[in-house]
């Protein structure tokens, strides 16, 4: 409407036909965006569906060919599968909610700090621009490196003695879910920092008045109006966790044993290690749609209670 | 100001464009080497000038050898070399995705021996034996294929072809302290069960001093490259009565050894070390032997690096119970990428046979005028040579092992020759770590190796 009012006045007298032949111009100027992004988005995802249907397996080239549903049937009795499935569970969920509950405290914290407060956040920006792979060489050459490493000088120096982080299953699985925590954390921290900031003054005032003391202004006032600001970060953590890959290779390349094989680790394994590239693919299929699911949820969630 | 700084910055980045070259370069004047040796091989090195080729190697010091003389096979043949480094994990994957692709990105690249039946079997790569034995592309007698260790140039050689020829190479032996074993009154062990009494006696954690160590990181190519040799010390075999076996009482003895000695007598995060951490910390004084690549001995006696310099010996693998000793069959192969022009072929067999050749081994070994001397060169002649020996002789008894071990020590089976190694040794890699961690019982580990594999091996059939 806006362009029509601005439009030169010849064009006014445009006949209905070419009226209709603007819509035309419009796909025509649109369509080589919605080309590449069908090239380069949409066609490898169904190329990723059509090869999760079929034997593909260099290792075996006689056995390759159409074979429907069976890489899915076969995952179902895959222990390996399962316990993967199971660790991107753990990581997710505990790496969501430990990114949460750490960005809110320090953005509460770093309110009231004022000055300091800039450069807390300039600090915190530091861990988001360094590539994973990048964080996962630090983490396991210079923080986890057992009786030398910066956490068990730490460890030793209190009196807590030497822990193999990367090697004992358990260690290594608590060792990557905080270092994801430690290099993610600061995006809650800056988007609940600006949440805060926004907040308006009088409920706060009016609460004061009431006698609400510190705790009850947080949970009935803070808490419901960051609750946006608290979906967003939920939804966008969860989707960033469930495609973690990069720093966890780089640690512990999903090992020791399969202690830290989250299924992103599993199918690249299967498919790129192991040259199973069918069935590597179902593993990425059924990872592409726990991602859908849960995003449609948690965004069905956001909209549904505004 | 801001034209100044401007100035400065195009000053710096002109210096810098100017001096670059220099700088990246190991030895540049390397190019000035007199080319007279190769003109010895009766062969025309120009019949694919102008050709540009592209090469994948690991980044190693090795390899940096043969790229700082590329500028004399430049010079030589005409033929431009590109190079690209891929850390020797990601090698393995990049090839395969190149051959799948048909991209051609790779003319030759840096190959594990135990992948060669799967690049034939899919037709990736092309048979060198129409260059090899033609003399217009190769001087047989000048070339002398008989001259490289047998083992490593049989390891492609499938179906009578030869598929690759290796660029360097290595076995594997013991590497001990000698003023350790010394003070303790040990010998080298003969056995494995002298081999962990020796660690036993040597383990000393309050002084930081380990007993020993051994590769502890997944992978075909990492743990399964030590642990192959002490399955098959054990009377191990790959496959019974055409089956699989990698859960015979043999292989589960075999990892119980692994698992006890490692968990009892290595240093800490051993589970996730690959030879370059053993290696560093063996250098370091860490614990008091392991058992590696010949060549990887040489960190413990670079002055600039170690603080055992001259405290290093080197001894064969120890025996297993099955009385056998199981040295590993090791060497980079250069394959030629089936994917590629009949001239990029010509040019890419060129390049080969001036790696592997005679005169490039000794250049870029003791004839090398930087100061990393590559070990790991592929010719008896070389091996046996005064020079050599003298480079060699920084670790006891390195040379003699080295040869007693590449005559006597390599088993034929070391890996078997199928297109499935990579799924079956990345199962048994996965099996052999569950159960160094405790994840799972040697038994039980194995025994799912042998379900996956048998999986895989069933679809042949």
């Amino acid at each position: 409407m806006i362009v029509r009012a601005a439009a030169p006045a010849g064009l006014a007298r445009v006949r209905p036909s070419r009226a209709l032949s603007e819509g035309r111009f419009v796909a025509l100027l649109l369509s080589p965006a919605v080309l590449v992004m069908f090239a380069f988005t949409t066609l490898p995802v169904i190329y990723l569906v059509w090869t999760s249907l079929h034997t593909l397996n260099p290792a075996e080239p006689y056995a390759n060919g159409f074979v429907g549903a069976s890489n899915f049937v076969a995952l179902a009795s895959d222990p390996r599968f399962w316990n993967a499935l199971r660790l991107t569970g753990i990581y997710t969920v505990s790496t969501v909610i430990l990114q949460l509950v750490i960005g809110l405290g320090l953005a509460l914290l770093v309110t009231n700090l004022g000055r300091a407060a800039g450069v807390l956040r300039i600090a915190a920006i530091l861990p988001m621009i360094l590539a994973p792979v990048v964080v996962g060489l630090i983490w396991r050459t210079l923080l986890l490196t057992p009786q030398y490493g910066v956490v068990d000088f730490i460890g030793l120096s209190l009196g807590l003695g030497s822990h193999n982080w990367l090697g004992n299953p358990t260690l290594a699985l608590v060792s990557v879910i905080a270092m994801h925590t430690w290099q993610w954390t600061p995006f809650a921290f800056l988007v609940f920092v600006a949440a805060l900031a926004s907040l308006p003054r009088d409920p706060f005032e009016a609460a004061v008045i009431d006698r609400a003391n510190a705790w009850q202004r947080f949970r009935y006032i803070t808490l419901p109006l960051i609750r946006p600001a608290i979906v967003i970060v939920v939804i966008l953590r969860t989707i960033v966790a469930l495609c973690a890959f990069e720093a966890i290779f780089a640690v512990t390349g999903g090992g020791p044993g399969t202690a830290t094989e989250i299924l992103n680790l599993y199918a690249y394994n299967k498919s790129f290690i192991e040259l199973s590239i069918g069935y590597g693919a179902s593993i990425a299929v059924v990872l592409l749609a726990i991602t859908l699911i849960l995003a449609l949820v948690l965004f069905r969630l956001r909209t549904a209670r505004r | 100001m801001s034209n100044l700084s401007r100035k400065k910055v195009l000053a710096a980045l002109g210096a810098a464009a100017a001096t670059g070259p220099y700088l990246f370069t190991t030895r540049v004047e390397a190019a000035d080497e007199s080319l007279e040796p190769y003109q010895h091989a009766n062969i025309d090195w120009q019949q694919a000038k102008g050709e540009t080729i592209t090469v994948a190697f690991i980044p190693a010091g090795y390899f940096n050898n043969f790229i700082a003389l590329t500028p004399q096979f430049q010079q030589l043949t005409g033929i431009n070399v590109q190079y690209q480094k891929i850390p020797p994990l990601e090698i393995r994957a990049k090839a395969v995705l190149d051959f799948t692709s048909k991209t051609g990105n790779f003319d030759t690249h840096a190959g594990d021996p135990a992948y060669f039946p799967l690049f034939v079997a899919n037709k990736w790569i092309e048979p060198l034996d129409e260059y090899l034995h033609d003399p217009k592309y190769t001087d047989a007698k000048w070339y002398d294929l008989n001259d490289i260790f047998t083992m490593w140039h049989k390891a492609v050689n499938l179906d009578g072809k030869q598929w690759g020829l290796p660029s360097d190479g290595e076995t594997t032996f013991q590497i001990y302290r000698t003023d350790l074993y010394k003070q303790k009154g040990l010998k080298p062990a003969a056995t494995l069960e002298e081999y962990t009494h020796n660690a036993q006696v040597l383990n000393d954690p309050s002084k930081n001093v380990y007993g020993c160590a051994l590769r502890g990181f997944r992978g075909a190519g990492q743990n399964i490259y030590i642990w192959s040799s002490i399955f098959l010390e054990y009377g191990g075999k790959w496959f019974k009565d055409g089956r699989p076996d990698v859960n015979s009482p043999a292989a589960v003895e075999a990892l119980e050894w692994y698992v006890q000695l490692l968990n009892k007598y290595a240093p800490p995060g051993v589970q996730n070390w690959n030879w370059p951490d053993i290696a560093d910390a063996f250098s370091q004084g860490g614990f008091g032997s392991y058992i590696d690549s010949n060549t990887s001995a040489m960190v413990a006696v670079d002055p600039a690096k170690s603080k055992i310099v001259g405290k290093v010996g080197a001894a064969r693998w120890p025996a297993g119970p099955s009385g056998k000793r199981a040295a590993s069959l090791w060497a980079w192969e250069l394959p030629i990428n089936a994917f590629i022009s009949r001239r990029k072929k010509l040019a890419t067999w060129l390049y080969i046979q001036w790696v592997t050749c005679r005169e490039t081994q000794v250049r870029t070994s003791y004839g090398f005028s930087g100061s990393y001397k590559r070990l790991g060169v592929n010719r008896y002649s070389v091996l046996k040579s005064g020079s050599f020996r003298h480079l060699a002789a920084a670790v006891d008894d390195w040379l003699p092992v080295t040869l007693e071990t590449l005559a006597h020590d390599i088993p034929a089976d070391y890996h078997p020759p199928i297109p499935q190694w990579p799924p079956f040794g990345e199962a048994l890699a996965t099996a052999v770590q569950q159960a160094l961690v405790g994840q799972s019982k040697p038994k039980d580990a194995l025994n799912n190796a042998q379900r996956e594999i048998a999986g895989i091996m069933q679809k042949r059939a």
